[in-house]
């Protein structure tokens, strides 16, 4: 059995390897332009922003009529008054109040630029802005949200781009590498400048790490389905699965019975939730860089997952094979998942912290879920009458909100899949009472312990024996 | 614990059912938006769903309503031929050529070479459509044998027109200039073998489906419903080497029919036009050049064709069928007729010099349907100035698909 766990570990270790290896190699840069792009790229301190400044000569030359002769540093030296004057006037930063900012211009130097395959190389000005937000402002907050205000070139050139990005942030401790701002462009509909808004606090930054970690923890809090799986997979964890009803007279088949030791019970969790976490991970991360995804097939399939936890639940249909049955579920989960990272269009690093923080999120969110609600499970199945009734009252309640939700899912509207939805609200009540019930079960269970273990010590609430035909290899 | 071998088995085979089922749940679910499918039937039905519902129906139809005779026929016989050529296709071959018809799909056009695309260079130049980056859909015409390039030429010959230098004429120019791009200095990032043909949709006498072929600087997009052309755009036309080259013994100089209509349109022009047609505005680019699919703008600059005289207007209407000419006969007779109709509500404009042999030259039509542009740039891999150009239609590009 150990080898066999070892082995499926390797497996997925392989697996996940793999995965990463392909999402990350399949990761693309920036776009690039044939025609030459300026670039601004912005460095934020607690005081300023310094903004370094590339722009083609050659769209310098159209747009400020200037000419530059053979595009050197002397032809930018002797024209430097007229190139400083036009960018100062093109570069009016505001606050989001609309406060002006002070701009003051470094040296301009030419550079060469470009690459030989797509734009060629050519000539660029190359120069720094310090940004300064009004006296009467906090710098740093200020900072966080203003109007770049920077027109040059593109008020001429209609076709001209310019691409503005965060090279650096000291005030963002989570600052984690260059992200793209925005573009300043002409809207082609309306051939006006698009101006770009700076906003460094909603950026893709890694600030925006622990952002996606709470994203994911809020997915699983209210993505009822997500936790309904999961939670009615479990239920018969606590249970054990008879191949045949021992009492002769009653209907033979499967049926959950008897319970197992607390060990076997917590390593049943273990494995189902791990499975899970493994399987979901997989295709978020799939998904996240592009696998294309058919979201109403995904959410259909994961109303299906339920139902069949749900069924699960009432007769054995799998048992000791749940944690295969939740990686394999738990696979068209993640594919859900992945719709909210591919929403947010990001790419490179951002996409893989962002992967990570969702992921971790899900994972811690899922993990408080599993803590909250399985240990009152697993001491309420001390009763075996009561938790019979509780799990058949949950898998049936589970079953009819699948039932609702596949529908819904495949196109008939039903007020079944609606009530399902609002499940979510009831999840702290139904924990106060579980809870309530798995005390009470533990009293009552003690009590009753401590009366049979006076008497008759062979029968009871025991284990099931091992004659019976149990319907699970013993050391999954 | 006797009978546990026999009762393991059991549970294996429930093992693989279950997991089959949700393995194949996920299959589905993930791959149904792709084109897993090969079956050509559920293709078109996704298709003819999907486009119905996202075109602008009305006015689609009433800028295609006026059919011919000669243009069904065409169409019959394009779609007779795509199906041909994709029989002519091994397996493997046939689930590449063959794909989903959408927006999506019909936007995988771009100006670059595939390499530049696919190797890491991201998207075209207008960088909008995150699918760009893919690169273009479909065969490289590298991964034809002689029988299928054959099939495919048929397929092209009939799709495009039968003008000298334009059409299929101008489209063998365009790829023996890559050829000889590729050996004077391009390598291989350049060359025929790096032109793809993709078919969107199946080619069917119902339904939507659109015949794609492409590569540097060339994009070829007709989109057929019902039976009839109803779109041929968006038309990508560029070349370098931009002079006179050559190639296999022929000396060619690909665009110089489009070049010459509009150059001509330009020269018909008195000092006052020409003044009022000038832009204020430096073009280095194409305006709508890919990735800024329906983003035609709101107001018409420049100079209206309606005050031209008749002698002028047939210049204008001379340039706009350098671009037309470019597919079958007698569907360019049926867009002529459309374009002709609105000349005078059509604008010309233009930026840098007339001659439109310098870096940020640039001419536009623009009606109100047609939309052509033509934009000198710098040379990437030859020295000197190269065009690019684009045809679009504001009501039937992609067939009018806008989603």
């Amino acid at each position: 059995m150990v080898r066999r766990a070892a082995r499926a570990c390797a497996g997925l270790v392989v697996a996940l390897v793999a995965t990463a290896v392909l999402v990350l190699t399949s990761a693309t840069s920036a776009s690039a332009h044939v025609v030459p792009t300026s670039t601004i790229e912005l460095a934020v301190t607690d005081s300023d922003v310094v903004a370094t400044v590339e722009i083609p000569l050659s769209d310098l030359e159209s747009a400020t009529g200037l000419d530059l002769g053979d595009e050197t540093q002397a032809d930018v030296d002797a024209n430097a008054d007229a190139i400083e004057e036009y960018l100062l006037e093109h570069f009016q930063p505001t606050t989001d109040d609309g406060e002006e900012w002070t701009v003051s211009g470094g040296d301009l130097t030419v550079v060469s630029a470009g690459t030989s395959t797509t734009t060629g190389i050519y000539a660029a000005l190359e120069t720094t802005f310090t940004l300064t937000p009004p006296a009467d402002t906090d710098a740093e907050e200020a900072e966080q949200s203003f109007d770049l205000g920077f027109d040059a070139i593109v008020d001429k050139v209609a076709t001209h781009t310019i691409i503005v990005t965060v090279e650096s942030d000291s005030t963002d401790d989570d600052f984690s590498g260059a992200y793209e701002v925005g573009t300043i462009k002409r809207d082609t509909v309306t051939n006006t400048i698009e101006e770009l808004h700076v906003d460094l606090s909603s950026g893709t930054s890694a600030s925006a790490f622990t952002d996606m970690v709470q994203l994911g923890m809020q997915h699983i809090q209210e993505g009822v389905d997500h936790q309904l799986f999961l939670l009615t997979l479990l239920l018969p964890a606590p249970l054990l699965a008879l191949r045949r009803a021992r009492a002769p007279g009653r209907e033979a088949g499967r049926r959950w019975a008897g319970r197992v030791d607390g060990r076997t019970a917590l390593r049943r969790i273990g494995a189902t939730t791990l499975a899970f976490t493994l399987g979901h991970s997989i295709t978020l991360a799939l998904g996240a860089y592009g696998l294309p995804v058919h979201e109403s097939w995904v959410e259909a399939a994961i109303a299906l997952s339920i139902l069949v936890a749900a069924v699960h639940a009432v007769r054995p249909l799998f048992p000791g094979r749940e944690a295969l049955v939740a990686g394999s579920f738990g696979l068209v989960h993640g594919l859900a998942f992945s719709e909210v990272l591919r929403s947010l269009d990001l790419t490179g690093l951002h996409l893989v912290l962002a992967l990570l923080g969702f992921n971790l999120g899900i994972e811690l969110m899922q993990l408080v879920v599993v803590a909250a609600v399985l240990p009152a499970l697993v001491m309420l199945s001390r009763l075996e009458r009561v938790y019979a009734v509780v799990r058949l009252a949950a898998a049936s309640l589970t079953g009819v909100a699948a039932c609702g939700w596949l529908l819904a899912r495949v196109g008939y509207a039903n007020p079944v899949s609606d009530v399902a939805d609002w499940l979510g609200e009831w999840s702290l009540p139904v924990l106060v009472v579980l809870w309530a019930g798995a005390l009470a079960a533990l009293v009552v269970d003690v009590r009753a312990g401590r009366r049979s273990a006076g008497s008759d010590s062979g029968s009871g609430s025991a284990p099931a024996s091992a004659s019976a035909d149990v319907e699970e290899p013993a050391g999954v | 614990m006797t009978r546990q071998n026999s009762l393991t088995e059991r549970t294996v085979s429930r093992r693989w059912v279950l997991g089959g089922l949700s393995a194949t749940a996920m299959l589905a679910a993930g791959c149904s938006a792709t084109s897993s499918s090969t079956s050509a039937s559920s293709t078109t039905s996704g298709a003819a769903s999907a486009s119905s519902s996202a075109r602008n129906a009305a006015a689609v139809e009433a800028a295609t309503a006026t059919t011919s005779a000669a243009a069904t026929t065409s169409a019959k016989t394009v779609t007779q031929l795509a199906k041909a050529f994709y029989r002519s296709l091994d397996s493997d071959q046939r689930s590449t050529v063959l794909n989903d018809y959408s927006l999506s799909n019909a936007e995988r056009w771009s100006n670059l070479p595939q390499g530049l695309l696919t190797g890491g260079m991201g998207g075209g130049p207008g960088g909008g459509s995150s699918d760009s980056s893919a690169g273009r859909l479909g065969l490289s015409l590298g991964d034809l044998s002689t029988a299928q390039l054959r099939r495919f030429q048929r397929l092209m010959k009939a799709a495009t027109g039968t003008r000298t230098g334009l059409g299929w004429d101008e489209i063998t120019m365009h790829l023996d200039a890559d050829d000889y791009l590729s050996e004077n200095g391009g390598g291989d990032t350049y060359g025929r073998e790096n032109f793809y043909v993709a078919l969107l949709g199946t080619p069917s006498t119902s339904g939507t489906w659109e015949l794609q072929f492409g590569g540097h600087h060339l994009a070829v997009a007709n989109t057929y419903v019902d039976g009839e052309l109803v779109g041929a755009t968006p038309s990508f036309r560029g070349i370098e080497p931009n002079g006179r080259f050559t190639w296999d013994g022929e000396t060619m100089k690909v665009l110089k029919v489009k070049e010459r209509a509009l150059t001509a349109m330009l020269a018909s022009l008195t000092s006052a036009q020409k003044s009022k047609a000038e832009l204020s505005d430096v073009y280095s680019d194409l305006v709508l050049g890919p990735g800024n699919d329906w983003q035609f703008p709101t107001t018409h600059e420049g100079l209206k064709v309606g005050t031209l005289s008749a002698a002028q207007k047939k210049k204008v209407l001379a340039a706009i069928a350098g671009y037309v000419d470019d597919i079958a006969d007698a569907d360019a007779a049926l867009i002529m007729k459309r374009y002709r109709k609105e000349i005078d509500k059509t604008y010309i404009a233009w930026s840098g010099t007339t001659s439109l042999t310098q870096v940020n030259d640039y001419v536009r039509i623009d009606g109100p349907s047609v939309w052509i542009e033509f934009s000198m740039q710098n040379g990437i891999v030859l020295s000197g100035a190269h065009p690019h150009s684009v045809w679009r239609d504001r009501v039937t590009d992609y067939g009018g698909t806008q989603s």
